[in-house]
């Protein structure tokens, strides 16, 4: 029986007149790798905010694991892991530091943590520079120890916002081969990210938002047939050709552009 | 503007465009509209001492020109250069610099992009002050002796000149050399010991006016050929000769000036031509990995506390450590007792005894902006708080107890310090001392904290001064400052009254038992205010 690990429930962010995000209903199902998509401005980073303590919602609520994160806020936050938008880092900490810093943070003991952060520094190929500052890290090495430091206390549920932005191929490599280990064992992870192959290749679930509203939802493949709940273009007909989650993503927010629109003065 | 070619008016004007509208959408939020006030503040502040400072230089002016002191005229030269030329570097030290690249991806000419620099550069205070109070010389000169008017008018200007193209020389250079985080905390910190430097110069002076003027006259000549050398004194020099009829002479001199303005221009054009060919010394920052043995040491473990207070205390005082405004923060308790006892006369009189309370009460308040605006290092990091499993009660203790643990080795210093220096202070003074702290140490926490919740804005560590806390934050932090040091005074008075210091003691002991039950109220909300207030927080700290 799967378990849903990230249930949402009306999900509604508004900012004075403009609402950011309005009665979003997701569902993610335990051990599913769930790719969270829409175009810029259209509700991810408020979206994965609320899910994650950062942002309180104007209105609905949001389940993690079966808990209600309002009220068991604290059980919640042990469980999760999250690397969000500006990575949370401390710059003033060395990588090291910050690990072990974090580890304690999430109840691990001294030893556990000072363990477990040499262990994801050497994974994460950052242990050769102990003594750098994390302000002097490039922007791929913060993300794999913003990375890093999402997964020390072993979380059940994993955010991630736009987790490969500015990760060179190698380092993405890495990232990904650990992140399909975490799934197969039983981890859920909830990604957002502009890059479509990146969520194509990795994830079996699909979340579309346009202009805040969740657009189209289920598996990549129900999505890519045309079949998914609230997929444009339902037909019903599952015969039909599958298309690409470009082509997808394109149809469900309207990006497709006329050559008419093309500048002219452009050589 | 017939002057600028068309491209170069195009540039100029959508610089102006682009302040402009940085300025109007400044207004859009409330912060914005408070920085507002408050640069309308600074800026009326600025007027005042513009104008004022003009007044007071004409008469000094006036002063000298008529008594036919006109060599004199170098003093007031002389300050005027110094603070012109040291404000602005000060200033760069303390705050983030406007990345001059990004006008660089235009296609600006190198002579465009030097006008921009030049002409951009120069609005600032100190040009504004230098220039108001240069007038103000002007004035005074000339209404002192009406044929030396065309004289001073073009000493001054050639004074203006100079003194704008070395200010800009020297503020480019300064720029490079704190282009790298690294070089800007050494500098920095370089800065604040010269201005702790001239501080100290008060008691060291108060030394000197001991001795004898004839021996004062002797030191000074000494000096005298060099600082005649120096555009002030050449422009002094100047108006002599073109008071005494020798013109060739007077011209001689402020082609001195001239040719220090040449020399100045020269410094400017070799910065910013290196500049506009594309260096970038934060560029190579990055790839200067730091080397060391790896190997990840256990975090700290501090008795009676949890784990996450031990990992937050630890993190609070390795950020201190290497944050140069704490390092100074640190060093600055035996700087006090140092310019208390040069300028007891002046500053105690006879409360000499009073040194190590009045010492204390500094302590805590040069603390004021980090327990008040305490997640304002923090950045995108205090993310990690609210998603952390950690309550906000713990984190708000932790850091508490790290910023305890400095005020107690600043006093601590500070002790020390006046007992050498001084003598050990008194049963009684040390009671009242302590008595003070346990009293105004957890109303600042209390304030503090809540004041890092509802008020907080993003500072650097490594940048020094102006990145201060919002202006709310500003304002309340004062009035507390002031109502803590008023109720010491207060207490202390009282203790005079009735010829016992004791009762100071004694009732600064109570009003302690008080605050730290309000500390203890306030620490039980911090969780749910932070909570409400989350939006706010990572809003704010984590704006780029």
């Amino acid at each position: 029986m799967d378990v849903v690990a990230i249930a949402t429930e009306g999900l509604t962010r508004r900012f004075g007149d403009f609402t950011a995000v309005q009665e979003v209903n997701l569902t993610v199902e335990a051990g599913q790798f769930y790719g969270f998509l829409g175009p810029n401005g259209a509700g991810k980073s408020t979206t994965i905010k609320m899910l994650t303590g950062l942002m309180v919602p104007s209105a609905g609520r949001v389940r993690i694991l079966g808990l209600d994160l309002a009220a068991h806020l604290v059980e919640v936050k042990r469980h999760i892991g999250v690397v969000p938008e500006g990575m949370a880092l401390f710059g003033r900490l060395t990588g090291a530091e910050y690990l072990n810093f974090v580890g304690r943070m999430y109840g691990l003991d001294r030893a556990t943590a000072a363990q477990r952060a040499q262990e994801l520094l050497e994974f994460m190929e950052l242990a050769h520079q102990p003594r750098t500052l994390i302000t002097d890290y490039s922007h791929g090495m913060q993300k794999k120890l913003a990375m890093a430091a999402a997964v020390i206390h072993g979380p059940k549920v994993l955010f991630l916002d736009e987790p490969f932005e500015g990760v060179d191929a190698i380092a993405a490599g890495t990232l990904k081969a650990m992140l399909q280990r975490m799934i197969a064992r039983g981890v859920t992870v909830f990604l957002t990210s502009h890059v479509l192959e990146i969520v194509e290749r990795l994830c079996t679930h699909v979340g579309i938002i346009n202009n805040g509203r969740l657009v189209a939802q289920g598996s990549l493949d129900e999505l890519r047939s045309g079949v998914a709940p609230g997929a444009l273009g339902e037909t019903g007909d599952n015969s039909a050709k599958k298309i690409s989650l470009e082509q997808f993503f394109l149809e469900t927010v309207g990006g497709v552009r006329s050559t008419a629109q093309e500048l002219s003065w452009l050589g | 503007m017939a002057w600028l070619n068309a491209g170069l008016k195009g540039h100029f004007e959508a610089i102006i465009f682009l302040r402009w509208r940085l300025f109007v959408n400044s207004l859009g939020s409330v912060r914005g509209r408070l920085n507002f006030v408050s640069q309308s503040l600074v800026a009326i502040l600025v007027a005042g001492a513009g104008v004022g400072g003009g007044i007071v230089f004409g008469i000094v002016a006036w002063g000298f020109t008529d008594e036919g002191k006109l060599i004199w005229l170098a003093a007031p030269f002389w300050f005027i250069f110094l603070f012109w030329q040291s404000f602005p570097v000060m200033a760069t030290a303390f705050t983030h610099n406007v990345d001059t690249s990004a006008l660089l991806r235009f296609p600006l000419s190198y002579r465009a992009y030097f006008l921009v620099r030049l002409v951009l550069g120069a609005l600032d205070m100190a040009t504004a002050l230098g220039t108001c109070w240069s007038l103000g010389l002007l004035i005074g000169i000339s209404v002192a002796d009406p044929s030396l008017a065309l004289w001073a008018l073009l000493a001054v200007a050639c004074f203006l000149v100079f003194n704008l193209l070395l200010a800009r020389a020297v503020f480019a250079w300064t720029e490079h050399w704190l282009g790298t985080r690294r070089s800007k905390e050494a500098i920095g910190v370089l800065l604040l010991l010269v201005m702790v430097g001239f501080q100290l110069a008060g008691p060291a002076l108060g030394t000197y006016s001991q001795r004898s003027a004839e021996r004062r006259i002797q030191l000074l000549k000494k000096f005298l050929p060099v600082e005649q050398a120096l555009p002030p004194g050449l422009i002094a020099v100047s108006m002599v000769d073109a008071d005494g009829g020798n013109s060739a002479l007077a011209l001689l001199s402020l082609g001195g000036v001239v040719l220090y303005a040449g020399g100045a221009l020269w410094l400017l054009h070799l910065r910013l031509h290196e500049q506009y060919r594309g260096e970038n010394p934060q560029a190579g920052e990055k790839h200067r990995a730091a080397s060391g043995e790896p190997g990840i040491r256990r975090g700290w473990k501090l008795p009676l506390v949890s784990g996450p207070i031990s990992a937050v205390f630890e993190k609070e005082l390795r950020y201190f450590s290497r944050s140069g405004p704490m390092i100074f923060t640190l060093i600055m308790p035996m700087v006090v007792v140092f310019i208390l006892w040069g300028g007891r006369k002046a500053f105690l009189g006879q409360q000499l005894g009073f040194l190590f309370p009045a010492g204390a009460a500094y302590c805590l308040l040069i603390m004021t902006n980090i327990v008040y605006n305490s997640f304002g290092g923090e950045g995108a990091g205090v993310q990690f708080y609210l998603f952390s499993p950690i309550s906000f009660r713990q984190i708000a203790k932790a850091k508490n107890l790290a910023q305890l643990v400095v005020l107690l080795v600043e006093v601590t210093i500070l002790w020390l310090g006046v007992s050498v220096i001084y003598r050990p202070p008194r049963l009684a003074v040390l009671a009242l001392t302590v008595a003070w702290l346990l009293f105004a140490a957890p109303i600042n926490f209390s304030v503090g904290n809540l004041l890092s919740v509802y008020s907080p804005k993003r500072v650097e560590y490594f940048t020094f001064g102006r990145q201060r806390a919002s202006e709310v934050t500003l304002v309340i932090s004062l009035a507390v400052q002031l109502a803590l040091i008023g109720v010491g005074a207060l207490a202390i008075l009282l203790a005079r009254l009735y010829a016992n210091l004791w009762f100071a003691t004694t009732m600064l002991g109570l009003l302690g038992l008080g605050s730290i039950a309000g500390y203890a109220t306030v620490l039980a909300r911090i969780d749910r205010l932070a909570m409400e207030r989350r939006d706010v927080l990572v809003a704010e700290l984590c704006r780029t």
